[in-house]
């Protein structure tokens, strides 16, 4: 069948059309982040500057371009290989495989744009992040945020903090009924961060 | 890490090799576990040079709480053995020079002492010796043979008395 030339450029307008409306509404739907590097203070029974395996657990994480330690401020700065996907759970795991827990751990990354509210869930790249404790906000730029998950803070800290919301999910960490109503899917892994 | 390097420090150090023909045990007198580093007042020396005496090697650093105690208990003991031919040789792996030494001071350390400047976890002589963990302290005897590792208190005190008098 031969459809005139006029039309086929008319067909093919619309489609472009199309294509960026959808372009537009995915941008929208998942903000972006890449974070960069790291904070992390780690606890324990014994000195945790005293031990090597820290060091040597978190060079093992496949994002992980070096670590450095902070012997005055207590803590391991952490810089990740560019452009790779962080997962936030490797970095605890990898603290609690040497033997340690995670004290404190603060994520730095460039935003473009995300727009945060308090107490809202927000998919950034590929996590769902819940902002406990803030100021609605716009975070473009180099922004550090605080993880403030069970098992990233001390037992004190995080019974502190996981007070200010009602939500399910602080405590578990997980979406749960909560969450789903604001369209994420049960058990996915949510994670709760102040600024 | 370099695994090449260590895996054979690891075996020279913690298993004693034992072959039909000859058995290895780390020696102060190899080259692979030389140490010449500065002290505090800038002049540097080796710990082979110390080989005739009893040495306890002891790695630390002022930050790691762990070591300042056990500082306290090496104090008595050195005072103690040291006119006998009993020799500490401390092996800071401070970043910082000052906080070396005010540590020094604090503790009332008389015994020797260098620093790896490189500090902490990539201070080389510490990838050398393999040391994870600190306070790490070797046992040396008069051979300059290892002959134990991290013994402490009693334990620490009885050998030193039984290698004084090989």
């Amino acid at each position: 069948m031969l459809q005139s030339v006029p039309l086929i450029i008319y067909k093919l307008r619309k489609m472009k059309k199309i294509f960026f409306i959808a372009l537009i509404v995915l941008a929208g739907l998942s903000s972006q982040a890449q974070f960069t590097k790291a904070t992390l203070q780690a606890t324990g029974l014994t000195c945790a500057m005293c031990s090597n395996a820290i060091n040597k657990a978190l060079m093992k994480v496949p994002f992980v371009e070096s670590v450095k330690a902070d012997i005055k401020n207590s803590a391991f700065h952490i810089v990740f290989k560019q452009a790779q996907k962080v997962e936030i759970d490797a970095l605890k795991n990898a603290v609690e495989d040497a033997g340690f827990s995670v004290g404190s751990l603060q994520m730095t990354g460039n935003f473009s744009d995300v727009k945060v509210e308090n107490d809202k869930h927000i998919k950034i790249g590929d996590a769902v992040f819940h902002f406990l404790n803030i100021q609605g906000q716009v975070l473009d730029g180099e922004k550090t945020i605080k993880v403030v998950d069970k098992d990233f803070l001390t037992a004190r800290q995080f019974k502190k903090i996981s007070g200010v919301s009602k939500m399910s999910c602080v405590a578990t960490g997980k979406a749960e009924q909560c969450c789903l109503t604001e369209g994420i899917s049960a058990d996915t892994r949510v994670y709760h961060v102040t600024i | 890490m370099n695994f090449k390097k260590i895996i054979p420090l690891f075996i020279l150090l913690f298993f004693a090799v034992h072959s039909n023909a000859q058995r290895e045990i780390a020696n102060i007198a190899d080259s692979r576990l030389q140490i010449k580093l500065p002290t505090a007042k800038g002049d540097s020396i080796t710990l082979a040079s110390l080989k005739g005496k009893v040495i306890l090697l002891d790695f630390w650093a002022s930050w790691c709480g762990p070591c300042r105690s056990s500082n306290k208990k090496l104090v008595k003991l050195y005072e103690k053995y040291k006119s006998q031919g009993f020799e500490i040789f401390g092996v800071s792996l401070d970043e910082q020079k000052k906080d070396w030494e005010k540590a020094i001071a604090k503790d009332k350390i008389s015994w020797l002492q260098v620093n790896d400047p490189r500090g902490s976890w990539n201070a080389k002589t510490a990838a050398d010796w393999n040391i994870s963990v600190l306070p790490t302290s070797f046992l040396i005897n008069k051979k300059g043979d290892v002959v134990a590792i991290d013994l402490e208190g009693k334990e620490l005190e009885k050998r030193i008395i039984d290698l004084l008098q090989e």
